[in-house]
């Protein structure tokens, strides 16, 4: 009934935009976190994983309140560049990345945090600047850690439903991701084989995802080594 | 003067420090393990806020309490050559010698210097530990500091390697024109090395 | 990294046609699913553009019009929803209209005794062996409709205890069919459309607010053709179509 490699197609856009654009975002609140000191950082920590703890449906409503044509986002939009995120696929994205943000700052904090900071040290004393440091002996060494964040970032994004459905409901062509698309299955008596073809492609996604994973950890990891 | 040293920081419940001054050549500070000399090497490169005093190196004054100067550390002209070599994992022996380096020319003197000329395409996890030593002590070097810092060079190494490591030192201070502080608890190998002996904790 | 962007630049390319713009969005409640998209594909053979349907449950579609997105028509699974989008003013006048009805049934799997009492505690001690199986009775509208019409008949409270609540009206059949509730309250055109369950017993009319199915356009719609497919939905055409999947038309 419904044709897969448009749901396929859509679910990679979806998922590919959400987990890069989370990236930067994800980047420097985990740098934040892992690097400064300041007043109310427990506060930052906590905004930051609400998303992880509500559940879905609510952070999808939100999304909703946040975006609609009538809401503070939403009316900027409107306004100054004449889009609007409901029920398009630019919106599924965003709930995709809100959803994904806990997880990759989590794990981008991580592997910043366990760089030794003494490399940093030792760095400085070389002549190099602190941002000279960070660009040069942190980020290259937080490296794997900060793919393997991405790789479960687009993990989430893929797999992301009750905020996507709340937010921006279950367009087919633009919002109707593999979950979507699976829910929608469900739906129908008699679409049971359709949620095995769905959920098939979900998993064969999944190990590409993993497959790539594993080179891009290996590719940045040649030479690390955890004193 | 060369070094011109005051200094106190907390370290948890105690307060470090030392001072005294000392001159040319190299200047060895012995004292117990556990007093506080990391801690000062620490303070003299930067990487550690002294509470109070001054700190001042060939005549420039990298720290002073009383007017508020705080050289940070890449700004020192320092070589710290630290008891653990912290040398980047992520490169190869040569691009760690060149990270702080002026002038890539003088890297064949110095590797033929401390004898690491052949360690060069080698990563850093795949050194003994005083090849890793010897390596600190050149990537020091080549970023042509204006004094050094060596942290417990000869600690954790076997009788062969100290022996090694030992005659690289001396090499460097007979060759060197820079001021040399080094720190370490073995009294023995402070009277070998240094030109004067200061007592310290 | 390059292969990564190089995907995405072409999926970009390649995404979502712009042609969609024009057809209009029709959100529908999700028990609506293969009547209109039946009744989407005649339209379509008839020279149309594919009208986009997004099925979902009433509440999140009515939360999505409430907050100003731009959809064409609202097909809700109750009058609940559709009042509330009306009262925001979001309805164009003179557009509402009731689309279909459908009947309260209870199903179980073959093999079980039929619903034969028809109220009070027999009916209770019936249903209340095993779990109940219904949509959510504080938000799903089919749920609602089970809740008052058990209530009618002096069964809830006796069965109120084992009802286990579904996300929607299809989750509650899968429960039934799987075996995971004996017993469970759909509509018949649930029970219709699935295999392995069969109707066992049909709830009286009066015992609860007729079912209907409103249909409205929306005010801050956008496509031209809305209107004529809402037309064809109510036309004698329309209507087979979505009679022939169970619903009861005027």
């Amino acid at each position: 009934m419904s044709e897969l490699l448009p749901i396929v197609r859509l679910t990679l856009l979806v998922g590919g935009t959400a987990t890069l654009g989370a990236l930067p975002v994800a980047f420097a609140l985990a740098w934040v976190l892992a690097r400064w000191r300041f007043p109310g950082k427990v506060l930052l920590d906590g905004l930051v994983h609400l998303p992880l703890v509500v559940p879905p449906v609510v952070t999808g409503w939100v999304l909703l309140l946040a975006f609609a044509p009538a809401g503070p986002i939403g009316r900027v939009l409107e306004a100054g560049f004449g889009v609007s995120v409901l029920f398009r696929w630019t919106g599924a994205a965003i709930a995709a990345g809100v959803m994904a943000l806990p997880l990759m700052v989590r794990a981008m904090r991580l592997s910043i945090e366990a760089v030794d900071r003494r490399l940093e040290q030792a760095a400085r004393t070389l002549g190099a600047t602190r941002w000279r440091a960070y660009a040069t002996v942190t980020l290259p060494l937080a490296a794997p850690g900060i793919a393997a964040a991405l790789v479960l970032g687009l993990a989430r994004a893929i797999g992301e439903f009750g905020a996507t459905i709340t937010f921006v409901s279950n367009v087919p062509g633009e919002t109707q991701t593999l979950p979507l698309a699976i829910y929608a299955a469900l739906q129908r008596p008699g679409g049971e084989s359709e949620v095995w073809r769905l959920a098939a492609v979900s998993v064969a996604l999944s190990l590409v995802a993993l497959v790539v994973s594993e080179t891009l950890v290996r590719r940045a990891g040649r030479g690390v080594h955890v004193l | 003067m060369s070094f011109d040293v005051d200094v106190a920081a907390r370290r948890g419940e105690a307060t470090v420090g030392a001072r005294f001054v000392a001159g040319d050549g190299l200047t060895v500070l012995v004292g117990a393990s556990g007093a506080g000399k990391t801690s000062l090497l620490d303070m003299i490169a930067g990487l550690l806020r002294p509470v109070r005093g001054h700190v001042r190196v060939g005549g420039r004054t990298l720290f002073d309490a009383d007017t508020g100067i705080d050289v940070p550390p890449e700004q020192r002209r320092v070589g710290y050559v630290f008891q653990d070599a912290r040398l980047f994992p992520h490169r190869r022996v040569q691009a760690n010698l060149l990270y702080g380096a002026r002038d890539a020319a003088r890297l064949a003197e110095v590797a033929a210097t401390l004898d690491i000329a052949p360690l060069l395409r080698r990563w850093p996890r795949t050194l003994s530990g005083g090849e890793a030593r010897r390596v600190a002590i050149g990537r020091a070097l080549l970023s042509e500091p204006a004094f050094l810092l060596l942290d417990e060079p000869l600690s954790s190494l076997d009788p062969a390697r100290r022996e090694e490591a030992m005659r690289a030192i001396e090499r460097v201070r007979d060759a060197r024109a820079v001021p040399i502080l080094m720190v370490t608890h073995d009294a023995a190998e402070a009277e070998r090395l240094g030109d004067r002996v200061i007592t310290i904790g | 990294m390059r292969f990564v962007l190089s995907l995405l630049a072409l999926l970009l390319i390649a995404g979502p046609a712009a042609a969609q713009e024009r057809a209009p969005l029709v959100l529908a409640a999700a028990s609506m699913q293969e009547a209109l998209t039946d009744a989407a594909d005649a339209w379509t053979r008839a020279g149309h553009e594919r009208p986009r349907l997004s099925f979902a449950a009433s509440s999140a579609l009515a939360r999505q019009i409430a907050a100003g997105g731009r959809a064409d028509l609202f097909i809700s699974a109750d009058s609940d929803w559709m009042d509330d989008v009306a009262k925001r003013g979001l309805v164009v006048a003179g557009t509402r209209a009731v689309l279909v009805r459908n009947q309260l049934v209870v199903v179980s799997r073959p093999g079980l005794p039929r619903v034969v009492a028809t109220k009070g505690a027999a009916l209770g001690k019936l249903l209340s062996g095993g779990a109940l199986a219904m949509a959510d009775p504080d938000s799903v509208p089919a749920g609602k409709y089970g809740r008052e019409a058990l209530t009618r008949l002096g069964a809830w409270n006796v069965v109120a205890p084992r009802v286990v609540r579904a996300e929607n009206v299809r989750a509650a059949l899968a429960l039934v069919e799987r075996g995971a509730a004996p017993y469970g309250i759909v509509y018949a055109t649930d029970a219709r459309a699935a295999t392995g369950v069969r109707v066992a017993g049909v709830f009286p009319p009066r015992s609860h607010a007729p079912i209907v199915y409103p249909i409205a356009r929306l005010t801050a719609g956008e496509s031209p053709a809305a209107e004529g497919f809402r037309r064809f939905l109510l036309s004698r055409a329309g209507q087979a179509i979505l009679a022939r999947r169970g619903f009861t038309t005027r």
